[in-house]
């Protein structure tokens, strides 16, 4: 970690950033994360006034990823979409990469219980944030509810996309147990599906709820 | 064969024809199935391409410029000297990390010196005399070619009397992109010795010992094509293409593996496409609503390649046809195969003239179909009956959507917004045909050991169809076993051949070699038992749990036991094609309900019901999944997608997900799928058909719902709002 992290502000440019990055996996979501500055003028004097150091060149970093310390060495321009699926030993690659612009959902990573494009955040802004991937909601042998009802409605074919919808997805349950359909379907919205598995998806999203209830 | 193998009684037996959760499911949602562009291996690198920002040039390059970058390994020119199409690659370098690579395509473009050459990127300019980009025969159009039946230019005279009404129309759909989830693309693992393994996001395993021996300079013996899971392909994904021979290159250069997937911009426009299609269609129509004659010239638009479109009339059968068509080249790239190639293109035009004629002569839309179905010389020699099938389709999915309910049924909805009417709700229909069924290639192995072990082993490959699925569950009916007491093994070109997936064969193709294998298996069990007993082995049979009874009542040897007596060496069985397992010849009808949204233009799909036979139903479930995935895929055609190309520019204007629409949860309607549970047929197909009919069925119901006929897609609301306010003044 970085001794020379700057102090807590209520908007620091990290926090922006990642707020930003969140635009276009659904306006709730990025609401909820964009922080709201408590004065307007502590944030103008740091806009002002940069604080914390320039970073240049590779970075040794740890990431908090699935309740583990991973070190990871990454450079300032890399996603985190790249920091887990190819600089990480061993790489974490549930995680997809398919558009690179937050266009689909694909790569959808929980930061701090937010849903957040990982390929719309920089590794370096994930640093303090608890971060979790789709290994990190269950395993192969031993799967989440959601996960089951992915199996059980057949709610994925090809499984590129399933990895994003099943991130999304859970941190909504996570959030808000009882979600309605309707909310079900929002908190997916940004996701993108080729094979067309949306309507078993949803019937697995809502089966999740009425089993939770 | 011993016997005569048969599919269960009634399509259903105690596996197959039930609805079973895919095997590899767990995997895939929990993040642990590795796809190809998830392969990570000591030393490999990262590859990327340069690609082509105009249509056709000559250019200077020195690739290694991109030394100046940090990080990069290699880097070489793919075109020699000039490419012929917006997004062709360029150059392609290789570096130790993505990052580093996306910074040297950077470099060598603003390194590349473009010279740009005549062009056309669009039907306009291609046809345009001027035009000097000479991709065809004659300036940029191919040959024509025409089918007649009957003689039109007579019958117009002779059947004049008969003529209630002519219409002459031009529809066109765009260029659709496949988006395959995962890029095109493969990684080459690969230290410079004698053997190389590829990875890649292909529709046939085998496909990746076509061309790597020649480029890697290796045996195909000393290659594996290995295709574990693969993120989509929808008939792009036949060959290595360009991407494949530049990892094999590069691997080979480096003596490393080679990462080589395309971004997402390159994959946009060089990775195939669904071709756009121009035709304009004439008919003249009786009262009763028969098409006494139909004209149909088109023009398919293919990029370099030739375009597809199924020949008009279709399915329909008017008395007097003649129809022609023809390939206008652009500088794009080809099409390929894209899920019932040239199908929803040709449906499109082919249905929404119908509906406009059944308008004009006031014929219900249902009975219209009907009466222009072939009937007697005209149902090709097929083991059913067309005509019948389509028939009870249509019937099925009328009633299912509430046709016979429906307020519009003569005429369309009006145009005009009411403060109790903001939105106008219409039905529209449609109807597939394809081929379908399977041929000879899947080589099949289904060994026991002596504890227990099933395994099933063919190298055919699962792009999300549920192929491992099948495999399992037809080793698990025939051995009297549980699925998830099966292994099976695919995607690997050291397991037994495995035929290509495309034409909607892959199930056809597949699972009749492996209940011939399975069914070596337990007659070999069989005769083992019977040694042991000291009786026929055909006394004995095998039952639910796998355990040898005899026929006469009464267990023999328990599962356990008989497994016991195989030994070490265990027992294998091998099974090739059976063509008495499968047929070809599918059917199918569509129905869509939608709302349009009189204020905004904007079209809401509210129901879409589709009616298909496949023959054996093999998995319930998955083959639900099919056919839903087809029907959101025709609803993403008609509302959403069209490659955009700046024709002045010549520039490429949404080579992303974010421009590129496709459709979305917010987008989904109801969706009912009804399989013909008539058809006993055996295997056949599935994956295509239900591709076709939905944008049309989804056009006619945006004019069933308001009068606004839209021919071209995709619906979007500019143009239901031109077309309601043109019907409003």
């Amino acid at each position: 970690m970085n001794d020379d992290e700057p102090p807590p502000a209520s908007l620091t440019r990290r926090s922006f950033l990642r707020g930003g990055a969140l635009v276009g996996l659904g306006a709730t979501a990025a609401a909820k994360a964009l922080p709201v500055p408590a004065e307007s003028s502590e944030a103008e004097a740091e806009l002002a006034e940069p604080r914390g150091r320039v970073r240049k060149g590779p970075q040794e970093i740890t990431l908090s990823v699935n309740g583990e310390q991973r070190p990871v060495t990454v450079e300032p321009r890399t996603s985190l979409v790249n920091a887990l699926r190819v600089h990480m030993q061993p790489p974490l690659t549930g995680t997809k990469l398919v558009c690179d612009g937050g266009n689909c959902g694909a790569c959808t990573v929980m930061l701090d219980g937010e849903p957040a494009a990982a390929c719309m955040v920089l590794a370096l802004d994930a640093e303090n944030a608890a971060i979790t991937t789709v290994e990190g909601l269950g395993y192969p042998l031993v799967p989440t509810r959601l996960q089951q009802n992915f199996c059980d409605h057949d709610a994925l074919m090809c499984g590129f996309c399933t990895s994003g919808f099943i991130v999304a997805i859970s941190a909504e349950l996570a959030r808000n147990p009882k979600a309605t359909d309707e909310q079900l379907a929002e908190s997916c919205s940004g996701n993108l599906c080729r094979c067309g598995t949306y309507p078993q998806i949803m019937k697995a999203a809502i089966s999740a709820v009425r089993g939770a209830r | 064969m011993a016997e005569e193998l048969k599919w269960p009684e009634g399509n259903v037996g105690r596996v197959l024809g039930r609805a079973l959760p895919r095997v590899d499911g767990p995997d895939k949602v929990s993040g642990r199935a590795q796809y190809g562009h998830d392969k990570r291996f000591s030393g490999m690198v990262y590859a990327a391409f340069l690609t082509s920002p105009v249509p056709s040039a000559t250019f200077e390059l020195d690739p290694a410029v991109a030394f100046e970058v940090a990080g990069v390994v290699d880097a070489i020119l793919v075109a020699d000297g000039a490419v012929l199409y917006l997004g062709e690659p360029i150059a392609a370098v290789a570096a130790e990390t993505p990052e580093a690579a996306a910074e040297a395509v950077a470099r060598l473009g603003r390194a590349v010196k473009l010279t740009e050459r005549p062009w056309a990127v669009d039907r306009e300019q291609a046809l345009d005399k001027g035009n000097k980009a000479g991709l065809g025969r004659q300036g940029n159009v191919g040959r024509e070619r025409t089918r007649k039946r009957g003689d039109v230019l007579a019958a117009r005279n002779t059947e004049f009397p008969r003529i209630a009404v002519s219409l002459e129309e031009t529809y066109t759909v765009p260029v659709q992109h496949h988006a395959c989830l995962e890029p095109h693309g493969m990684v080459v693992e690969y230290d410079g010795r004698d053997f190389a393994r590829i990875h890649g996001s292909i529709q046939g395993t085998f496909a990746l010992l076509d061309g790597p021996p020649e480029v890697l300079g290796l045996p195909a013996a000393n290659i594996e094509g290995n295709v574990q899971h693969m993120g989509g392909g929808f008939g792009s994904k036949f060959g290595i293409g360009v991407e494949g021979r530049v990892a094999c290159e590069l691997a080979k250069r480096l003596k490393r593996s080679v990462h080589l997937f395309m971004d997402r911009e390159t994959e946009f426009h060089a990775s195939g496409n669904r071709s756009g299609n121009h035709a304009t269609l004439r008919a003249d129509v009786a009262a009763d609503g028969r098409l006494i004659t139909l004209t149909s010239d088109s023009d398919k638009l293919g990029g370099l390649s030739g375009g597809s479109y199924a020949w008009h009339p279709y399915m329909y059968a008017p008395e007097h046809s003649m129809v022609s068509q023809r390939s206008v080249h652009t500088n794009t790239d080809g099409n390929r195969a894209f899920r019932a190639p040239g199908h929803p293109q040709a449906s499109f035009s082919i249905e929404s003239l119908l509906d406009e004629a059944a308008y004009a002569v006031g014929q219900d839309l249902v009975e219209m179909r009907k009466r222009n179905l072939p009937v007697g010389d005209d149902v090709d020699a097929r083991e059913v009956d067309d005509h019948a099938t389509w028939h009870r389709h249509l019937e099925r999915v009328a009633t299912e959507i509430g046709w016979y309910e429906h307020p519009n049924r003569s005429a369309p909805g009006s145009a005009s917004w009411l403060p109790d009417r903001p939105v106008a709700v219409g039905i529209g229909f449609g109807l597939s045909v394809w081929g379908g069924g399977g041929y000879p290639g899947n080589q099949v192995e289904v060994s026991l050991d002596r504890y227990g072990n099933v395994t099933a082993k063919v190298g055919t490959q699962d792009i999300g169809t549920g192929a491992r699925t099948l495999v399992a569950m037809v080793v698990a009916e025939e051995l009297g076993r549980d699925v998830d007491e099966i292994a099976a093994q695919i995607g690997s070109t050291q397991l037994g051949m495995g035929n290509v997936s495309g034409g909607s064969t892959t199930t056809a193709c597949l699972v009749p070699a492996v209940k011939d294998a399975a069914a070596g298996l337990k007659r070999a069990l069989l005769a083992k038992a019977a040694d042991e007993l000291g009786v026929e082995a055909s006394t004995l049979e095998l039952r639910v749990g796998g355990d040898v009874g005899r026929k006469d009542g009464g267990v023999a040897l328990d599962w356990t036991r008989a497994c016991q007596l195989l030994g070490a060496a265990g027992l294998t069985a091998h099974g090739v094609w059976q063509a008495d397992l499968q047929a070809s010849g599918v059917h199918g009808a569509q129905a869509a309900k939608v709302e349009v949204d009189l204020l905004t233009g904007r079209v809401q799909v509210l129901e879409m019901v589709c009616m298909q036979d496949c023959g054996l139903v093999v998995n319930r479930l998955t083959a639900q999944s099919q056919v839903q995935g087809a029907m959101v895929q025709a609803l993403s055609y008609a509302l959403f997608e069209e490659r955009l190309i700046d024709s002045d520019l010549g520039a490429r204007l949404n080579p992303n997900l974010e421009a590129y629409k496709l459709a979305t949860m917010q987008s989904m309607p109801e969706m009912k799928v009804i399989f013909d549970d008539e058809d006993q047929r055996g295997v056949i197909g599935l994956g295509e058909p239900p591709a076709i009919p939905g944008a049309a069925a989804i056009a006619n119901a945006v004019h069933n719902a308001c009068g606004v006929r839209i021919r071209d897609l995709p619906l979007t609301p500019d143009k239901v709002l031109m077309g309601l306010e043109a019907l409003r003044s």
